[in-house]
């Protein structure tokens, strides 16, 4: 049902501003920022989404697809907050690694980003697993591990953070070893057996954890979690047989998961999974514009080649835009002063974090 | 095995594939002869071609690139003595030495058919890569990564030289540069002092350039007149054939150090460079020519580099975790096309595997027999005035650095390393442990940290640890040994005090008051330091109290002893002070005003003033090079600097 109002309002948008946008992008070009390195799977998933918004955006712009890596995504955000064009030829390509530093309210941001416009989201979903050696089969097994549960991160307050909150409201014992220098690494050392519970993002889970899966190294358990009414309770379609971390509570637990610990995962775990891929806009674009990302989005998602080559890659997630999602966003972006008191004590007092 | 193989060469021998192989060749062989770009400029600036060529001329295309760009950089590396690439510094110093005695075309044989057999090990490490490779990888845990980065740091020591004082301090030095940033262990940031640019620490390429590359420049710049002296022959090779061949069996040890520096992610070719010019010294018995143009050292870190680079392929192609840099864009051009890399892309493309194997190998014996023809032409700019070259240099590693981060803070930290490259460089601290210690500081660091969190202590049991351990304890076993052995045959030795003659004598050409200058800002700065540590969670602190206790005792001391040997000689290295200051007034003026007027300036002064180059021939030139800077660029980054007073481009 969703969705067909979804498709509704995307026909009635173009009708509407038909005339008006059929050319807007033509003979310009529009710069995407990627603040992480090359190699990055940011900058991979830009790469990646370039051809079909070139296909679908009307005036068919070229896109570049820029990286401005350092200071952990700061430096490039900083630099799209002094230099983003007003009318959409800029835009902001990032994940939870930007997104957790403005939460927080970190050293150096100097990046409005809940001012900032929501042109499209791609999810980025995660699987949790653990290794056979811990004698868990599924989800509710958790605590009844035969070994300690160790788990490989890289700092608590950039992407590992979803993660960490996870096993905060599921009330797990869980030891973090932080000092990674990304997830690779880390599930190298999952298939070495030094560690033995992980969460990998989907495209990583698809091509590699699936093998491993299949070989018996590894037992899938649960996934972040899509959005749903609201709630970050769905199944996330990249794993649809798993469950996500909210209905694995409600088995261990026998109710709704609520309170500060599930209002802390919920948003971070949001941004970082649901909306995990977000292209953002300067603040002063006008709707117009968002509108046509919004029926360009609605195009890709109905392109049978994308629906083929994501199929590959991440399960055949599709594009989030509108004004929903920029809703969703929002909200995970401007917690309660309550939410980020709890993350800033959960942080320094368990993790080391200085702010 | 064999028919996949031979059905990949197949395909690889498609007119257009090798087309796109040769074409990416060339492309390598530019960008690893431009100090500062290397394999990572190189395949971004291809990455968009890539798109237009079916997937397997794609990737020949980047694996031309990636593959020989360690051959082609030991020609900057030798002939200007400014590393083609971080990897190549050891080879900056042994072969640029050379090529001032006039042995260019030996340094230069030895170095290229040194990377051809490094690439050629690498590429029969790929070869075997399911089999051997693979489960080799998979038996290197966090406690066996703490080991090599030990074993690296052991033979990082042979490299400390004559003055055991200064050696020490400019290693830890090093130690203290790698430390800035994010500490592995807590969330802390180290000596950042809330610069956002240094909340990722310093980056490489541009401690490789400052440290090495800028110091040169100022030298060469300040001596005036050529490289060499001598008009350099490069037109016999039989010298350097037989080199190689003396040499054989260093260059395949160092090769397979290459490949295991290779298998260890994110530890990237610069570290195994450093560990194979080690063992070279380490194995040599007369150790007195190295620094002053030691072949070996060059044999030896060739083969490593690019063993490295090829087999940084394996955990890439295997786990899908990028060995190096440039590897890591290789593994995003691969998803582009749809291949997965992983257990299954192994079974799944057996052709594309091989093919990158045919692709490497191919490259590592084209690219090498390129640079043999090409290098007879590039000898003949060692004889021209320096200063003609200095400025498209000078203007090259801005670029080089900029593509760190693109801010102006990557052109400051340049020249700021460049100074302090050029004060050590004066003050007699020799500069390559203190580049070691800055490219070990951060993995010991980080595997010490996991090691110790993941498994206690009970990690120091592991066999593989006691394995790679023995690499350490047998040769230290044996030379205390031998030492006690010497000790009881030969007569006390009484040249204590004239081998301490001959180190004074050897630190003579080191300026006394740079020196001085030297000692004096290294105890500031590990003073302040000192203090600010105080201020990190327990678990930060020991990888800078490494560095900065010794560092901070070491300097003192050499400031007591600067003061005892203090001569007023200041001056002397007056001409090459301003050469420095201008330097560092051009870096302010682009940060001010923007790139373009700064540039012209620098272009006119260099041209006119240090080159004497007739005027209107200085203005052709300097306008192509001028207009090429602005071209790099922009092909490379989209924008240049702005000024941040005014404007203006």
């Amino acid at each position: 049902m969703r969705k067909f109002v979804t498709a509704l309002l995307a026909t009635a948008a173009t009708v509407a501003t038909a005339q008006a946008q059929t050319d807007y992008f033509a003979g310009k070009s529009i710069d995407v920022i990627v603040p992480f390195g090359q190699g990055g799977a940011t900058f991979v998933s830009a790469k990646f989404l370039e051809p079909y918004f070139e296909k679908h955006l009307p005036g068919n712009p070229k896109i570049n697809v820029i990286d401005r890596p350092g200071g952990g995504s700061i430096l490039g955000a900083n630099w799209f907050e002094k230099n983003a064009k007003p009318d959409g030829t800029t835009i902001l390509f990032t994940t939870s690694s930007t997104a957790n530093p403005f939460v927080l309210g970190q050293q150096g941001v100097e990046y409005r980003l809940s001012d900032y416009r929501v042109a499209y989201s791609h999810p980025f979903g995660a699987v949790a697993y653990v290794s056979p050696s811990t004698g868990i089969e599924k989800a509710e097994d958790i605590k009844n591990s035969d070994t300690p549960l160790l788990y490989g991160g890289i700092a608590a307050a950039a992407s590992d953070l979803p993660a960490l909150l996870s096993f905060e409201v599921l009330g797990l014992d869980v030891r973090s070893v932080l000092g990674f220098s990304g997830r690779g690494p880390v599930r190298l050392a999952f298939e070495q057996g030094e560690m033995n519970i992980d969460y990998q993002f989907s495209p990583v889970y698809l091509t590699q954890v699936i093998p491993s899966v299949e070989s018996g190294t590894a037992v899938p358990l649960w996934t972040g979690g899509a959005i749903e009414d609201g709630v970050l309770k769905g199944r996330d379609p990249i794993a649809p047989e798993l469950p996500s971390v909210y209905e694995v509570y409600e088995t261990l637990n026998g109710k709704a998961p609520s309170g500060i610990e599930w209002d802390a995962y919920q948003g971070i775990a949001s941004v970082t999974y649901a909306y995990g891929l977000t292209g953002y806009m300067h603040p002063d674009v006008p709707q117009e514009v968002l509108d046509i990302f919004e029926k360009a989005v609605a195009d890709i998602n109905a392109d049978p080649e994308f629906q083929a080559q994501s199929k590959k890659v991440t399960n055949g997630a599709k594009l989030n835009a509108g004004a929903d999602t920029e809703k969703s966003v929002k909200a995970a972006l401007s917690p309660s002063e309550e939410v980020k008191t709890y993350l800033r004590d959960l942080l320094s007092e368990k993790y080391g974090v200085k702010f | 095995m064999i028919d996949n193989a031979i059905l990949a060469l197949e395909a690889l021998m498609d007119p257009i594939r090798l087309l796109a192989l040769l074409g990416g060749m060339a492309v390598g062989m530019v960008f690893g002869m431009l100090p500062g770009l290397g394999g990572v400029a190189a395949v971004s600036i291809l990455l968009p071609f890539i798109y237009y060529l079916d997937d397997y001329s794609g990737l020949a295309m980047l694996l031309g690139a990636v593959s020989v760009v360690y051959t082609s950089d030991t020609i900057t590396s030798v002939l200007l003595g400014a590393p083609g690439s971080p990897a190549s510094a050891p080879t900056a110093i042994e072969g640029h030495a050379l090529a001032k005695q006039g042995q260019a075309a030996r340094a230069l044989c030895v170095g290229f058919l040194a990377s051809m057999v490094g690439g050629l090990v690498g590429a029969i490490t790929l070869f075997f890569a399911i089999p051997i490779a693979g489960p080799i990888v998979l038996l290197l845990s966090t406690p066996e990564l703490f080991m090599f980065a030990l074993v690296g740091l052991f033979f990082a020591a042979s490299m400390i030289g004559k003055d055991l004082a200064k050696g020490l301090a400019a290693a830890c030095l090093g130690l203290f540069l790698g430390v800035v940033g994010p500490a592995s262990a807590a969330a802390d940031f180290r000596f950042t002092f809330n610069q956002v640019y240094l909340l990722d620490g310093f980056s490489l390429t541009i401690v490789a350039l400052g440290l090495f590359g800028v110091a040169e420049v100022i030298s060469m710049l300040a001596a005036g007149g050529g490289i060499t002296q001598k008009r350099m022959t490069v037109g016999s090779w039989n010298e350097g054939l037989r080199d190689f061949w003396d040499n054989k069996w260093l260059i395949l040890r160092s090769s397979i150090i290459g490949v295991f520096g290779g298998f260890v992610p994110a530890v990237g070719a610069s570290a195994s460079t450093w560990v194979a010019y080690g063992h070279a010294i380490r194995s040599t018995k007369d150790k007195s020519r190295f620094g002053k143009g030691e072949i070996k050292g060059i044999a030896a870190s060739e083969g490593a580099n690019n063993a490295t680079v090829i087999s940084d392929l394996v955990p890439t192609l295997l786990f899908s975790v990028p060995g190096g840099p440039a590897a890591a864009i290789f593994l995003g051009a691969l998803f582009s096309f749809g291949y997965y890399p992983g257990p299954r892309m192994i079974t799944e493309n057996p052709d594309l595997m091989y093919l990158i194997v045919w692709s490497v190998a191919l490259t590592s014996i084209l690219g090498a027999a390129a640079c043999f023809v090409i290098t007879p032409w590039l000898a003949r700019l060692t004889s021209i005035p320096f200063a003609i070259i200095a400025a498209p240099l000078v203007l090259v590693m801005i670029i080089g650095a900029y593509q760190n981060t693109s801010t102006m803070g990557d052109i400051f930290m340049l020249f700021g390393l460049g100074a302090l490259g050029w004060t050590m460089k004066q003050g007699g601290w020799p500069r390559a442990p203190a580049l070691v210690g800055f490219v070990l500081s951060g993995p010991m660091e980080q595997y010490f940290w996991l090691t110790n969190q993941i498994h206690g202590w009970s990690w120091l049991a592991r066999p593989g640890v006691l394995i790679i351990g023995s690499i350490i304890v047998i040769p230290v076993l044996v030379s205390a040994f031998k030492w006690i052995r010497a000790r009881k045959t030969a007569v006390p030795a009484t040249s204590n005090s004239a081998a301490e003659k001959e180190s004074a004598a050897d630190t003579d050409d080191s300026n006394r008051s740079i020196a001085l200058a030297i000692a004096i800002i290294a105890s500031v700065v590990f003073v302040y330091a000192a203090w600010e540590m105080l201020s990190f969670n327990p678990s930060s602190r020991l990888m800078p109290a490494l560095a900065i206790v010794p560092g901070m005792a070491l300097s003192f001391w050499l400031v007591l002893r600067g003061i005892r040997e203090y001569r007023s000689d200041f001056m002397r290295d007056g001409s090459e002070l301003i050469i420095l200051a201008v330097l560092i007034v051009y870096s302010i003026a682009v940060w001010a005003i923007g790139l373009s007027i700064p540039t012209v300036a620098l272009l006119v002064w260099m041209l006119l003033v240090r080159a004497k180059m007739r005027w209107w021939t200085a203005a052709i030139y300097g306008a192509v090079v001028f207009a090429i800077t602005l071209l790099l660029f922009n092909v490379l980054r989209g924008d240049a600097p702005v000024g941040t007073i005014i404007s203006l481009f």
